[in-house]
């Protein structure tokens, strides 16, 4: 996996649990047609419109707005 | 951009606060539990029995003050505010059925059973279904929801099944109209289908759905509140069979709708704590 495939995960998962947090780095590839293997910190802005909207309904925004705060400072 | 050098957060146990506040409506509960063997056994004068009486009534007002504010505190706007904010409803709605059952019991000596209280004891059902949606339909653009929601209408299906043959055509349709009046059947009817298909069914599709996912710490709060309405319907179904079979209640039967209300405070009390990330 690639370092923000890594990163996401790791942040994410204690949190909403690793398949989600997979979920959350599988639909970033999808939109972006990559691979997870293949995201970079680059991508980070695409990456950070699907959790919002897939994290969204179940945690409140500032849990978001800090959990993507981490996961960007990690880059 | 660097490589990765900055560990992730690791997310903090459960804070000192909310361990206390949890041990407190714990020790609540477990004072009322004594409370109510006695009364149980006629054991209290009268001072006492409705002192112990007013006393359960007000925790599960204290119940429905914690989820609410816990709820507010989330914020109306968040989509997670609003699943609580129902919860909270629910449990202010049992409250307010037992304040009314204490008023026309204790203090007017009139029979609880049909009464106004029941109206507020079946708002419970429609205001946890309502959370119970929210909280599934919050995870639909993560998961199919189908299979879950299909598991769980089975699950209260059959239950109903269950609850039809053993305790609505044996006891409460044979009373019918002629010996519970109108209010009384559908109100006694009411009870057990709400207990299926409004706690029991929705409960389940909740888990189901957060087990799939493997979901972590966010989901805590959440499997509280399944075990919650586990409590709360199996309890609320062995009463009504107890009541109508004739096999009798007693004080652990009567403290199941007490547990399941403090688990939904705590659970409410942990989701404070998982929805704070620093």
């Amino acid at each position: 996996m690639s370092t923000l495939s890594d990163r996401v995960v790791s942040t994410l998962g204690p949190y909403v649990g690793d398949t989600v947090a997979d979920t959350c780095v599988r639909a970033t590839a999808l939109s972006l047609g990559k691979t997870a293997d293949d995201l970079t910190p680059s991508d980070f802005p695409t990456l950070e419109a699907n959790v919002r909207r897939l994290l969204g309904p179940v945690a409140p925004t500032a849990v978001v707005d800090q959990l993507l705060a981490d996961i960007e400072r990690g880059l | 951009m660097t490589a990765t050098t900055t560990p992730s957060r690791t997310p903090r146990a459960l804070s000192a606060g909310t361990m206390l506040s949890g041990g407190a409506l714990i020790a609540l509960v477990g004072l009322f539990a004594l409370l109510s063997v006695q009364m149980y056994a006629e054991n209290l004068s009268d001072a006492a029995y409705a002192a112990s009486y007013w006393f359960g009534t007000s925790l599960q007002i204290l119940f429905a003050l914690v989820i609410i504010f816990v709820a507010l505190r989330i914020g109306w706007g968040q989509h997670v505010g609003k699943q609580w904010f129902f919860v909270g409803l629910g449990v202010a709605a049992y409250a307010a059925g037992d304040i009314a059952w204490t008023i026309l019991d204790l203090h007017l000596g009139l029979d609880p059973y049909p009464s106004v209280a029941d109206l507020f004891y079946t708002l419970e059902y429609a205001f946890f279904f309502i959370a119970m949606v929210l909280a599934v339909r919050s995870y639909r653009s993560i998961t199919d929801l189908r299979t879950p929601v299909i598991i769980g209408a089975v699950i209260s299906v059959v239950a109903a099944a269950a609850m039809y043959f053993l305790l609505l055509k044996p006891y409460i349709f044979a009373a019918g109209v002629e010996e519970l009046g109108t209010w009384g059947l559908v109100v006694s009817t009411l009870y057990p289908l709400g207990d299926v298909f409004f706690m029991l069914g929705p409960a389940m599709t909740l888990a189901i759905v957060i087990m799939r996912l493997g979901a972590g710490r966010l989901a805590w709060p959440w499997w509280i509140v399944v075990v919650g309405a586990l409590v709360f319907s199996m309890a609320d179904s062995l009463y009504s069979y107890a009541d109508w079979s004739g096999a009798g209640s007693s004080t652990l039967l009567e403290m199941g709708w007490m547990s399941a209300n403090l688990l939904f405070a705590l659970a409410a009390l942990v989701a404070r704590d998982v929805y704070r990330v620093r």
